[in-house]
Order: structure tokens, then C-alpha cells, then sequence
């Protein structure tokens, strides 16, 4: 035991003496303080009666866990949320795929045209979920006013009011948001798909189906991996855009699990509960970024092999 | 000795005297500093724009310069985020000396035992000058937690023109009220009442009060538990849910406050309930309107029913627990309701916030504004609204439930859930109940 430790630090020594630790060491100690005191002080509350309006808590081990659990409510924001970030990534990349791949043919001012299509990437979540909420007001909104005015429509559409519709019109808003980041980045990935590689298939009698698989797919898919990843991320942790959109409603049909935990630690003052919820929400969020991580490793050593 | 050594001795007793100078400048600095310190206070309030918050920018100036020697900082959190702001300064430390609050949250301040007495401060200025409501609201053991710094209630505004246009009297109970809506809707013109419904406001709750208290009810009862199962209560809910059918547009589903009140201000909506806002509301959106507006007390489930008052909201002003300065922020609060402060800040929004003092309500100096004057007799309505009144929760004082009746979003999703999802009134307003007494009993 003793001469484990005498290695260990000596290994560690032995890092702590080469120059590159002592470059990484600050912004790391910066990282660490940021994230990882957040993260175990939640886990730490998220065993305890943690309340806002209260300055002493307790612990009560499992009790949070068991009553989330337990929730109906709970069940459902996970739902709303699997389903909002499932449809969002996959209408996200189809769109920002076909763009890129447009945008990729096009030779003049391909500039202005990716500059044009990233607008949306630009604004902030508050901007576009209050300027959407006016847009598609069913008395004051515009677009319910053009067309009525246009006779397109007789009454207007409850877009955010109706529980029907309103899952597919907030999606819809997500996708124009979220489709230029996929767009730019693929697009950057193309352009780095070598040209000679076409023509050799072409000369193989491949045809233009086989040679997206095989050629155009193959050598961005590592680029769509990451994208996926950090946008599932994203998305599925993404609070204010919902919240300022429709605020879970109507019902509790845009209601995710970061709004749910928002409601039982703010609005319900159960700190400690809410604590549990984004614990929870950590664990589901690994597990998905587990089976991503698995595929871009597979991916990765297999371009390495090749 | 040689040269060298004395320049060397020379320097060194140069290098002695500047950092002994430093160091005392140093000290005179911090102590300087210190002193300064021990004059500071620090005010939070959440009026974030206009002429409220020139007001306290002012009022800070000149205290300040009446007061040689006292700093005031102040720091301004919109009303939405100051719930956020308060419980994490609780956790980290950081309070304020003095802060605003609503009434709900300060009711949640007093039960965790986070303010200072201002028995002496409402003495100094004359206990019987202040109205009954606004003291009660925030009193516990005889003792005076917060001041309101000025009142509202909410009230009946109307349509004038479109009334008449219809022959319609303003409508003096629930069932008249109910005709009425049902009436005047003339969609896409205007609709006759909304019912507003987004989990991420309270109005659903307001508006359940308004009939609750009509017919005796509270919803947080004085024993502490939430009652929406008795005869009356599902009475009430199934009247704003046939008011919402008749009368409201169909996104009232997700309004919050800014939602409702705009559709009257744009003229949408005949009929609303509000506070003296309304008018201010009214003059900037839609001026043309500010004389076909007027108000008339909640109405009444029978006729001739005792008028023992509905919701008002007393705004309170509270010194923390935690300062350092008590004597100092005790003076700040007395100084703002002196005669030549307090009815310029009443003014600063006419007719939507009323006195705390009596004297400063009957005074001619109060009425002496274009658009009080223009509006006395809604204002008196108000008045009289304002006196008989009470906050949200707090009927019977500050209580564990209080917070939560104004935070909680589970009325709203009540409500939801029976239009949305036809769930039975009955089902949804037990399964709510059963809810809210939960959280509250969580609460220690």
C-alpha cells in the first residue's frame, strides 16, 4: 500500500512538474470551480428538505427521488421533452441537411446566402420566443391578420392556444431556429469532401444515391455525430424559449422537464426536490450522450482503419 | 563611510518613509472607507421604470443631502424576478437594508423571521392616521413587519360607450355580470370578459378570490388548509369556466397579466378587473378611451349583500432583519411618507396607487392631478375597495400557505384542466385541493 502511494505520487509529481500542466492548470482550476462545486452541492441538496424560503435544511435520503418518481407530472414533462428534442434534432438536421447540400451547389454569392440563412442562429431565445408570440397572437398577430384580411381563413388560429396545435407550432419555430447551425456546419464538412473521390465512384458505376452513402455521408458523419450531440444537449436542456413561448401550456402540452423542475423549486419553493429533478435530468442526458459517444468512437476507429 | 553605503543608508530611509506613508494612506483609506460603510443602506426596489423609479433615485438624493454622511444605494429588480432575488440573497448572505415586496412574499418574510419591527416608525408618524387593511396584512404578534407604501384593489371597469350603445346597466352581481358577457361578446370586435389562465401568473387565482370572497369563502381558510371542494367554491369555478365559454378569447388560455390587460386597453375587452392601473393603462394605449372607462365595485352574489370587502394588494416597504443600519433605514421610511414625498409618488402613477394614511387620501393636494381629478369618482370606488380589502392569503395574517397561493400555478393548471381536457369540476378542484395542502403541509 504504502509504495502504491510513493508511485501515485510520484506520477503526479511527475505531472505537476512538466511545463503543460502549469498552462492548463488555471483555466482548469476555473473549469473545475464552476462546474463541479454546482454539481455536488446539488446532488448534496438533492437528498434534503431544501427549501427556498428557509435557512436550515435536513437530509432525508432517498424521499425527493422517491416523490418525483412517483409524479405523474413528472412522467409527462419527460415525455413532452423526449419528444420535443427527438422531433427538434431530427426536422433541425433534415432541414439543415438539404440546405447545406443546396447552398454546397451553389457557386455565386454562396456568402450572402449562408449569412442570410444563419439570421435566425443570431437572435436571442428571448427575442425570438417574444417576437413569435406576437407574430402568432390570434387577435393582434399578423400572420392571423394577413390572412383574414387575405380571406385565407374566416376565424382565426389558435396557434398557441390550441392544445392540438400548438406542440406542432412551437417545433416548427424550434426547427427555423435551430436548422442554420446544422446548416453551416455540415456545409463546412462538405467542403471538405474531396472531389476526385466522386469521380472515382462515378468511374465504378456508382450511382448519385450510392454516392452520397458511401462518399458524401461517410466523411461528415463524425461532423453530424458532434452536432447531434451538442445540439441534443441543448435542446433538451433549453428553458427559456418554451417557458417564454406558451409557458408549459396550454395544459401542460409544452411542459419539459427543466420547466417542471423550475416550477417545483421556484414556484413550489421545493428547493431540495428540484435539486433531484435536474439530477435526474443529468442522468438521462448522460445516458443519450453514452450511445452518441459509442457511435463516434465506432465511426472514428473505423476511418482510422480504413 | 563610503559614498556608496550612504546612498545606499539614503535610499533605504527614502524606501522606510514612502512605505510608511503608504501605509498610513492605506489605512486612512480603509478607514475612511469603514466609516462610509457604517452609513450605507442599500434599497431593492422593483420599480423599474418611469417616474416611481425617478422617485426613489430623488428621494435617495435628498435624504442624502439632508442627511451629511449617508450613502444610499439602490438596486432595481423587475417585480417577476424579485422572488428569485430575495431567496438567493437569503442563501448567499446578501439582503438588502430596506426592500419592496408583494405581499405574498413578505408574508413568507415575516413567518421566516427575516424582518425588523416598525412598530416605532408607524407610531412616529401616528398609528391612527394609517388605514386598519394595510397594517393588518402584515402584522404578527402585535408587531409591524412591513409599511405599505401605497394600496390598490381591484375593481369592476367597464365600457361605458358600449354599455349604453346596448342598454346595459353596470352589472351589480355575478349573475347580471354573467348576462352581460354573454351579451356584449361580439367576436372579432371585442369580448365581454377574459379569463385568464397561464400557469405562469396567478390571475386564475385573483379572479377565483373575487367570487370567493363574495360568498365568504378564502380559499386558504383560517385553519391553514386550502379549500376549493365546498358547495360554493365549485360554484365559483364553474362560473368562471361558463365566463371563459361565453365571453373570453380562446388564448386567455395563456394570458398573463400584460395579456389581459392589453386586450382593454386596446379596447378589446368590455369588461375587466383591475386596480386604479387600469386607467394609466388606458390613457397610454388607447386615449381616446380614458373617458368611456369607469368602475364599480366587485360585484355581489345577491343584492344587498354586506360589502366586506375582496382583494387589495397593500405594496409593503420592509427594513431587513440583517442590517446594519436600522436607525438610518427606519428614517428613510418616515421620510418618504412625509406630505411633500409622498403624494408626488402617488401621483407618479394616478389613481393606481392610493395612500396608506388617511389624512393624505381626504387631502386636497392628493386630488390636485388632472387625471385623479378627471377619474374621482373611480377613485373613490377604489377607495372604499382599498379600505375593506385584503391581500391574497392574507385574510387572517401572514400564514404557511400564503407564498404558495400566489406562486403556485396549480388553480391555473386547474383550470386547464377542466376546459382543456374536460376533466369533471368537481375531480379537478379536489385533486388541486388535495395538491396545494400537501405542499403546504411540506412547508415547516
Amino acid at each position: 500500500m504504502t509504495s502504491f502511494f510513493k508511485r501515485t505520487i510520484g506520477r503526479i509529481s511527475e505531472g505537476i512538474s512538466q511545463p503543460g500542466f502549469w498552462f492548463v492548470f488555471p483555466a482548469g482550476l476555473i473549469v473545475s470551480s464552476l462546474l463541479i462545486y454546482p454539481i455536488f452541492y446539488n446532488i448534496i441538496i438533492s437528498f434534503s428538505n431544501k427549501n427556498l424560503l428557509s435557512q436550515s435544511w435536513e437530509f432525508i435520503g432517498w424521499e425527493n427521488y422517491l416523490y418525483i418518481l412517483a409524479d405523474p407530472a413528472f412522467y409527462t414533462a419527460l415525455g413532452v421533452s423526449l419528444k420535443w428534442t427527438a422531433a427538434s434534432i431530427f426536422l433541425q438536421l433534415l432541414v439543415g441537411f438539404t440546405l447545406a447540400l443546396m447552398l454546397n451547389r451553389v457557386k455565386k454569392f454562396q456568402g450572402f446566402f449562408r449569412a442570410a440563412l444563419i439570421i435566425p442562429w443570431a437572435f436571442p431565445g428571448i427575442i425570438i420566443a417574444l417576437s413569435w408570440q406576437w407574430i402568432l397572437n390570434d387577435i393582434y398577430g399578423f400572420l392571423n391578420n394577413m390572412l383574414m384580411n387575405l380571406n385565407l381563413i374566416s376565424s382565426p388560429i389558435y396557434f398557441l392556444s390550441d392544445h392540438k396545435i400548438v406542440f406542432i407550432t412551437a417545433l416548427c419555430i424550434n426547427v427555423w431556429f435551430g436548422a442554420p447551425l446544422m446548416m453551416v456546419n455540415i456545409l463546412s464538412a462538405l467542403q471538405t469532401v474531396p472531389a476526385e473521390q466522386y469521380e472515382a465512384i462515378q468511374i465504378d458505376g456508382a450511382g448519385p444515391l450510392q454516392a452520397f452513402y458511401h462518399i458524401t455521408l461517410r466523411h461528415i458523419r463524425t461532423v453530424i455525430g458532434l452536432l447531434l450531440v451538442l445540439r441534443t444537449i441543448w435542446v433538451f436542456n433549453n428553458f427559456e424559449f418554451l417557458f417564454l413561448l406558451t409557458g408549459g401550456g396550454p395544459g401542460t402540452v409544452t411542459e419539459t422537464l427543466p420547466m417542471y423542475a423550475y416550477k417545483t423549486g421556484w414556484m413550489l419553493q421545493q428547493l431540495g426536490r428540484a435539486s433531484a429533478v435536474t439530477m435526474l435530468l443529468l442522468i438521462i442526458l448522460l445516458a443519450v450522450c453514452l450511445v452518441y459517444f459509442y457511435f463516434l468512437d465506432k465511426w472514428e476507429k473505423e476511418d482510422i482503419y480504413e | 563611510m563610503s559614498y556608496d553605503v550612504l546612498f545606499i543608508i539614503h535610499q533605504g530611509v527614502i524606501m522606510k518613509r514612502l512605505v510608511f506613508s503608504v501605509l498610513i494612506l492605506m489605512g486612512t483609506v480603509f478607514s475612511a472607507c469603514a466609516k462610509k460603510e457604517s452609513n450605507n443602506i442599500v434599497i431593492w426596489h422593483s420599480f423599474t421604470q418611469g417616474a416611481r423609479k425617478d422617485f426613489f433615485d430623488n428621494m435617495a438624493r435628498k435624504f442624502e443631502a439632508e442627511n451629511p454622511g449617508v450613502k444610499i444605494e439602490i438596486e432595481v429588480f423587475p417585480w417577476a424576478t424579485f422572488q428569485t432575488k430575495w431567496t438567493t440573497g437569503l442563501s448567499t448572505g446578501s439582503l438588502p437594508d430596506i426592500s419592496t415586496g408583494l405581499p405574498t412574499q413578505v408574508a413568507d418574510m415575516i413567518r421566516a423571521d427575516l424582518l425588523l419591527p416598525l412598530n416605532d416608525v408607524i407610531d412616529s408618524i401616528g398609528r391612527a392616521d394609517f388605514y386598519e387593511a394595510p397594517l393588518y396584512a402584515f402584522t404578527k404578534d402585535e408587531k409591524n413587519y412591513g409599511i405599505s407604501l401605497y394600496s390598490h384593489a381591484h375593481v369592476l371597469w367597464y365600457r361605458k360607450d358600449i354599455l349604453a350603445k346596448n342598454g346595459i346597466t353596470p352589472p351589480k352581481t355575478w349573475d347580471e355580470l354573467a348576462k352581460a358577457v354573454s351579451t356584449l361578446t361580439k367576436v372579432p370586435d371585442y369580448y365581454g370578459l377574459s379569463f385568464p389562465m397561464a400557469k405562469t401568473d396567478y390571475l386564475s387565482t385573483l379572479f377565483l378570490l373575487l367570487t370567493a370572497e363574495r360568498s365568504g369563502d378564502h380559499i386558504l381558510e383560517k385553519d391553514g388548509t386550502v379549500v376549493l371542494t365546498s358547495p360554493n367554491m365549485i360554484r365559483n369555478i364553474k362560473y368562471w369556466v361558463d365566463i371563459y365559454k361565453k365571453g373570453s378569447p380562446q388564448s386567455s388560455i395563456n394570458f398573463a397579466t400584460k395579456e389581459q390587460s392589453d386586450l382593454f386597453y386596446k379596447g378589446k375587452a368590455v369588461f375587466d378587473f383591475n386596480s386604479g392601473f387600469h386607467i394609466g393603462g388606458i390613457i397610454q394605449n388607447s386615449p381616446e378611451l380614458s373617458n368611456q372607462i369607469a368602475a364599480v365595485p366587485v360585484p355581489m352574489w345577491k343584492t344587498g349583500d354586506p360589502d366586506n370587502g375582496v382583494i387589495a394588494s397593500h405594496i409593503p416597504i420592509v427594513i431587513w432583519k440583517q442590517t446594519k443600519n436600522a436607525k438610518i433605514a427606519k428614517q428613510f421610511l418616515a421620510y418618504i411618507l412625509k406630505k411633500e414625498n409622498y403624494v408626488p409618488f402617488l401621483h407618479s402613477v394616478p389613481a393606481g396607487m392610493l395612500s396608506t394614511l388617511k389624512s393624505i387620501s381626504e387631502s386636497e393636494e392628493f386630488y390636485n392631478n388632472p387625471i385623479i381629478a378627471a377619474h374621482r369618482d373611480d377613485v373613490k370606488v377604489i377607495q372604499q375597495a382599498v379600505a375593506l380589502g385584503k391581500a391574497p392569503g392574507l385574510v387572517f395574517g401572514p400564514q404557511k400557505g400564503t407564498g404558495i397561493i400566489a406562486n403556485q400555478g396549480v388553480i391555473e393548471e386547474m383550470f386547464q384542466n377542466i376546459i382543456l381536457n374536460n376533466v369533471p369540476v368537481e375531480k379537478a378542484a379536489k385533486d388541486a385541493e388535495d395538491r396545494l395542502n400537501k405542499l403546504i403541509n411540506e412547508i415547516k
